[in-house]
Parts: structure tokens; sequence; C-alpha cells
């Protein structure tokens, strides 16, 4: 058998099924999205893109859950990166209790989501969680919070869920990043008389640019569509103030039987996603040569 | 070179294995029954499998496939089968809340079931419900009320608050007692944002004893037929809810409990009222209570002679793959028989109306009663009532409210809420 057959055999399975269970149904929502779809019957008549005008002009908890979507994905990119950095940086360093420390920083990985919103329900709980009983017991009182339960603390305790949850896959990378450094730099480095803050700073950070955007890509593209971790803790709420497009959209689809309007929603979140993968690839491409 | 063939095709008969529905491997016939409920809790989801018994022992050639989906009150099943019809995918047979608003909001993939319906005995109301359009569609089989205020008897009694309450002013007064002796008068239980759906039972049974509420009202705002931002009884219920929030009748961590630790409350001698439809019943002496000894219920202050209610039902979808199979499913679940064997341990109440009554606790005793006596006025709940997106839109609606109880934005978001229903 010809070479460039067997690669068509091998390709043919991940093309036909990320064709299909990808690219078809991406196709098949946005023509959706464009069609006037409301309870079980199907579709209607096509509307153009007055679902998308509707939901951007109207739906006021639409802008509420993309507004949500990328204050989530900022605030839990700006806190995980550096931490990932700095405990990738500490395991690096060879401290006593790093064993101890790796695991407490990866454990959390390897958590499935409902079990960590399970968790994460009763420590944020406000009369009988861990985190207020906590402070109660150390004399803190006054700096109980309702957390999850408050509009005003959803939002902070979802980054809190969020940092926590991947954070170990960001010192996981970069650890990773860290030991590919050269040791040849890094010893010209200590040969010009370098400490070992200056060595990080100069030497080593500089050069963790690839996992740094590996990092940031992958997180990105979770925090973007995460729903899970949403449902099971906060379920969007109080009211609509950690409502995020994935529960939204889940929400308008099956909750409501505004199916057309859903499919919008998942359009949006697909195009928001590839705003990230086109210059990530571009970038990916344009290193590698 | 002959085993890179051979993997060769390996890989592409799996893939194409893959890719090849089930439906077209397995061949339709009628000797099987695929069923989609939600009954998964201890005691229900023994009840139901009561009544797999009972169909299997009158068609024992029938295979049943049952396929329980767990969670959201049924809200994850639904979303299951809405994704299995659209798909041509449909089960033989599903529960659904049963009343006007949850069936109109499904009609159009369901089959008239009216043979089969044909003249159950049940009052004319609950027949009114399931008519859409001139034709039944589902074949209740236990039914629920929901404006019932449960009590832990000992803590009543230790307070000496008299039983029935039946106004808004008693009840603030028994709340105040109870308050004042420490413990949490009205206990709410609304689950982290999931469950906020609950909250609009709690509503509904201030909106039935509103003074310019009451069942003809709250039939016609389930209707569409309202106007919140003017009709009063909307604002004197979300009155009532802000009175009992801003007095600290209510415990402030509803929003992290889910319903049944909310009724762990009474269990527990912290919580002395809890307002739930009468599935609570089923919690509660699941651990451990004593049905009229530990615990007891009166209908929601101010709606006495008022039953509130929706009802649980098999539908037969189109498309479904043993329609033989499902009928006869359907035959027997209109049988006084299936729901003899069903409602009692489900801790539930039969909608027959010669249904046998001999087996059921104290409670459920009066509970039938009540359904059962002609003066008694029978009124759908916001469970099945108005369409089905009503506790999604409504649960987000009263999740802000309980928050922040400013009853002229609560009319205001109110009166949006009903607005964006598709009517």
């Amino acid at each position: 058998m010809k070479k460039s057959v067997q690669i068509a055999f091998f390709l043919l399975p991940a093309v036909v099924l990320v064709g299909i269970f990808v690219y078809y149904f991406a196709g098949w929502s946005a023509w959706a999205s464009m069609m006037k779809w409301e309870g079980l019957s199907g579709f209607g008549d096509f509307v153009g893109l007055q679902n998308y005008i509707h939901l951007f002009t109207d739906d006021f908890v639409f802008r509420k859950g993309l507004t949500n979507t990328l204050i989530l994905s900022g605030a839990f990119i700006l806190v995980t990166l550096p931490l990932g950095l700095l405990n990738a940086i500490l395991i690096d360093l060879g401290l006593k209790g790093k064993k101890a420390f790796r695991l407490i920083f990866l454990l959390p990985l390897s958590f499935s989501f409902v079990v960590s919103a399970t968790m994460w329900v009763w420590m944020f709980a406000p009369k009988t969680g861990t985190i207020n009983t906590i402070l109660r017991g150390i004399g803190l009182g006054a700096l109980t919070q309702p957390w999850l339960t408050s509009s005003s603390q959803s939002l902070l305790g979802l980054v809190i869920i969020y940092v926590w949850q991947f954070s170990g896959f960001a010192t996981l990378v970069y650890f990773a990043g860290i030991s590919s450094v050269r040791t040849e730099l890094l010893e010209a480095a200590e040969v010009d008389g370098a400490t070992t803050f200056q060595k990080y700073l100069r030497v080593v950070i500089p050069l963790q640019k690839i996992p740094t955007f590996t990092v940031l890509f992958l997180l990105l593209m979770y925090a973007l569509r995460v729903f899970d971790l949403v449902w099971l803790t906060t379920g969007g709420g109080p009211g609509y103030s950690s409502e995020l497009l994935a529960t939204y959209m889940w929400r308008v689809a099956f909750n409501r039987n505004q199916f057309a309007d859903g499919a919008a929603i998942g359009f949006v979140m697909f195009v928001l996603s590839a705003l990230i993968v086109i210059p990530f690839v571009a970038k990916m491409r344009g290193d590698s040569r | 070179m002959k085993s890179k063939n051979l993997l060769l095709l390996l890989v592409f008969t799996l893939s194409i294995a893959i890719l090849v529905p089930s439906a077209v491997v397995s061949a339709a016939d009628d000797d099987k029954l695929v069923v989609y409920h939600w009954w998964t809790a201890g005691g229900e989801k023994e009840a139901i499998d009561a009544v797999f018994d009972l169909y299997n022992t009158v068609y024992p050639d029938i295979e049943i496939a049952e396929n329980p989906v767990s969670g959201g009150g049924g809200g994850i099943m639904r979303s299951k089968i809405k994704t299995m019809i659209m798909a041509g995918n449909a089960p033989d047979t599903f529960q659904i809340t049963y009343g006007s608003g949850m069936l109109e909001s499904w009609v159009s993939v369901l089959q008239p079931i009216d043979d089969i319906w044909d003249e159950l005995p049940v009052p004319e109301k609950i027949k009114e419900m399931g008519t859409i359009d001139g034709h039944q569609y589902g074949i209740p089989l236990n039914i629920m009320r929901n404006n019932c205020l449960w009590y832990n008897k000992d803590l009543v009694e230790e307070l000496g608050i008299e039983i029935p309450l039946t106004s808004w002013d008693e009840l603030y007064a028994a709340c105040k007692k109870a308050k004042e002796a420490g413990y949490i008068p009205y206990a709410v239980g609304a689950g982290s944002g999931q469950e906020f759906w609950l909250a609009s039972q709690i509503f509904q049974s201030f909106v039935l004893s509103a003074p310019h509420g009451g069942p003809a009202y709250l039939e016609k705002l389930y209707n569409g037929q309202a106007n919140p931002s003017e009709d009063k009884a909307i604002r004197e219920a979300l009155g009532a809810i802000k009175h009992m929030i801003g007095e600290g009748y209510i415990n402030s961590d509803y929003a992290a409990l889910t319903w049944d630790k909310a009724a762990d409350l009474l269990v527990s001698d912290k919580a002395v009222f809890y307002q739930m439809g009468d599935w609570a019943k089923g919690h509660l002496t699941a651990v451990g209570w004593k049905s009229g000894v530990d615990f007891n219920y009166q209908p929601s202050p101010g709606t006495e002679g008022v039953f509130s209610l929706h009802l649980d039902c098999f539908v037969f979808p189109q498309g479904a793959p043993h329609p033989t199979s499902a009928k006869k499913w359907l035959h027997l679940l209109r049988t006084a028989e299936a729901e003899t064997v069903f409602c009692p341990i489900k801790g539930a109440t039969p909608p027959r109306l010669d249904a046998f009554t001999d087996m059921y606790d104290v409670i459920s005793q009066d509970i039938l009663k009540d359904f059962r006596d002609p003066e008694t006025t029978i009124v759908e709940s916001a469970f099945a009532g108005p369409p089905e997106a009503w506790l999604d839109v409504f649960g987000r609606m009263f999740s802000s409210f309980f928050e922040n109880p400013d009853v002229d934005q609560g009319v205001k978001n109110f009166a949006n809420a009903y607005k964006s229903l598709n009517w």
C-alpha cells in the first residue's frame, strides 16, 4: 500500500469525526441561528441576523453574560499566569518540602469539575462552610462573607475556584519551560556574577514566551467555554450576577426552548474562541519557521 | 506489510462502526419499552420500580429499557429528551409535569392519547388542565399539592402557636414568636442558584392569599392574561416576601441550601415552618420523621379551600419506536392499581377519584380529602401551569428579588420577565 494511502487511512477517522462533530455542527449552529425557531417543532422562516441583533440590542442578560465571560476570563488569566510562574520557580529552586508543595498545587488538576464544584459549594457556604467557619474560629467573624450566594461576590468566588483548579496546570507548563532552559545560559549568568533572583529575572523568565503563550491560549479556551463549574456552583446566579455565555446558552435553548437564540449564543462563543485560536496558530507557525 | 494492512483495515472498520447510528443496527420491534423519568431519589425510585414490576407482570414479554435522569426537578431529563426528539430518536414514553402550560410547550412533539384517556375518573379541572386543542396528551400518575406549610410539631407546641394560621398577620405573628425564641421561623432552600425555581412556589402561595390575588388571579397570571406592572396582587405578594426577609424570618443562607437541606432545618429543630409542596413529606419521612407525629402541614396561610397542584404524567411522543408497548404502558398507568402501587411508596397521592385510600398516612389522607372535596378550588401551580420557560425566567427574577427585596424594582423586573415569555 502506498505511503500516501496509508496516511490517508490513518487520518480518515480523525478527519471524519472532527469534520462532523466540530465543523459540521458549528456550521449547522450558524445556520440554525439565522432561523426562526421557538418551541420544539423545528425551524421556521429564515430571519438572517435578526436573532443576533436581538441578542446584542434587546437582551441585557446576553450582554451581561458576555461581559461576565470576559471579566472572568481576564481576571482568571491575570492571576493564574503569575501564580503558575511563581510556583514553578519555587519548585525549581528545590526548596525543602518541594514534593509536598508540588502535590498541593497539582492535585486540583486531577479533580473533575463536578467534584471541585461540590467541594467549593461546601467551603463557601455562608453558615456552615469551611472558610467562614475558620474565620469565625480564629476570631475574624467580621470578615465572613456570603461568597457565592451574593451577587457582588459570586464572580469573585468563581475566579477563586478557577485559579485553584488551573494554577497547577500553569505551574506544570512553566516548570517544563524552566527545566528546558539550557544550563550553559545559567552558568554564563553565574560567571557574570548574577544572583539567583537576577538569573530568574533576566534569563529564565524572558525565555518563558512559549509556555506563557501555551498557558494563555489553553486557559482562555477553558474560561470562554466553561459550563460545569459555574452551573454546579452558582448556576449563573444570584440573579444574573455570574451568568456566562455558556450557562445562558443552555438556559435559553433548553430551559426556554428558544433554540435559535441558543444557537446564536453558541456561535458567538465559537467566534470568540476563533479569535483566540487564529492568532495563536499564526504565532506558532511563525515561531516554527 | 500484511499486518500493516490488517491494522489499517481495523482502523477503517472502527471508524465506520463509530459513525453508523446505533438505530440502524438495532431493528425496531414491539418487545421493548424505552422509558425516561427523573425519579431517582429514595422512595420515588422504589415507587416507579414497583410500577415497572407491575408492567412486567402483565406484559412479561416486553423488556423495559429504563432511563432515569436525575437533577433539576426533571429539567435535566427534559433537556435530554428535547435533543433526542430533535435528533429523531424519541423514546417510547417519558415523564413530564402535567399542566396546561407545560403540555402546551411540548404538544408539537406528542401524539394525542384520547382513546387511552377515555373517561378517566379525575376531577374536571384535571381533565381541563391536560386538554390541548381538544385532545389529551398525558396520563397522570400522582398529584402534588403546592400550597402546604409544614411545621415542626414540637416547636409549634413549645411556642404556643395555634394552628392553622389563616392569614398573613397570623403567619407574621407566629414567625415573630419563633424568631424571638431563637428559631428560624420560615425555612427556605434555593440551592446555589440552581433551584431558585422553587421560589416560584413560595411566591404563588402569597399570590393565592393576597388581598387582590386568589386562584382566579393566579390562573390569569399563568395564562398570560395578567398585567403584572399594574396588578395589585403582584405588589402585595412581593411585599409579603419582602416583609418575611426584612424581619429576618427567612434563613439568611437560603441560597446555599437545597430544598431538602432546608427541610432538614425542621428535622433538626432549628426551623419552625417550611413552605413546600407535598413532596416534602416524602423527604421528611425518609429521614425518619413520623407523619402527623413529628411534623404536620396546613394549607399555606390564607389558602384554605384552595388546592394548588401539578401532577406527574407520562406522554406518548411522535416517533416512539415501540408504539404498542408505549400504549400498553399508558393503559396500565391509568388504572387505580398502578396509582396504588406507586403513590404510597412515593409518599404522593393518586389523581383517580376511585383510587384506594386505605394505605395512605394521615397527611396524605387529609390531602386526598381536600382534593376530592367538590368545594375545593383546584388551581394549577407554577411547575406546569405557565409555559415551561416560567421556572427558569422567574427563578432568576426571584433570585434577584430575594437578595434585594425592593418591591418597586421587583414589580418592574416581574413585568419584564412576564413579557419575555412567549404566551
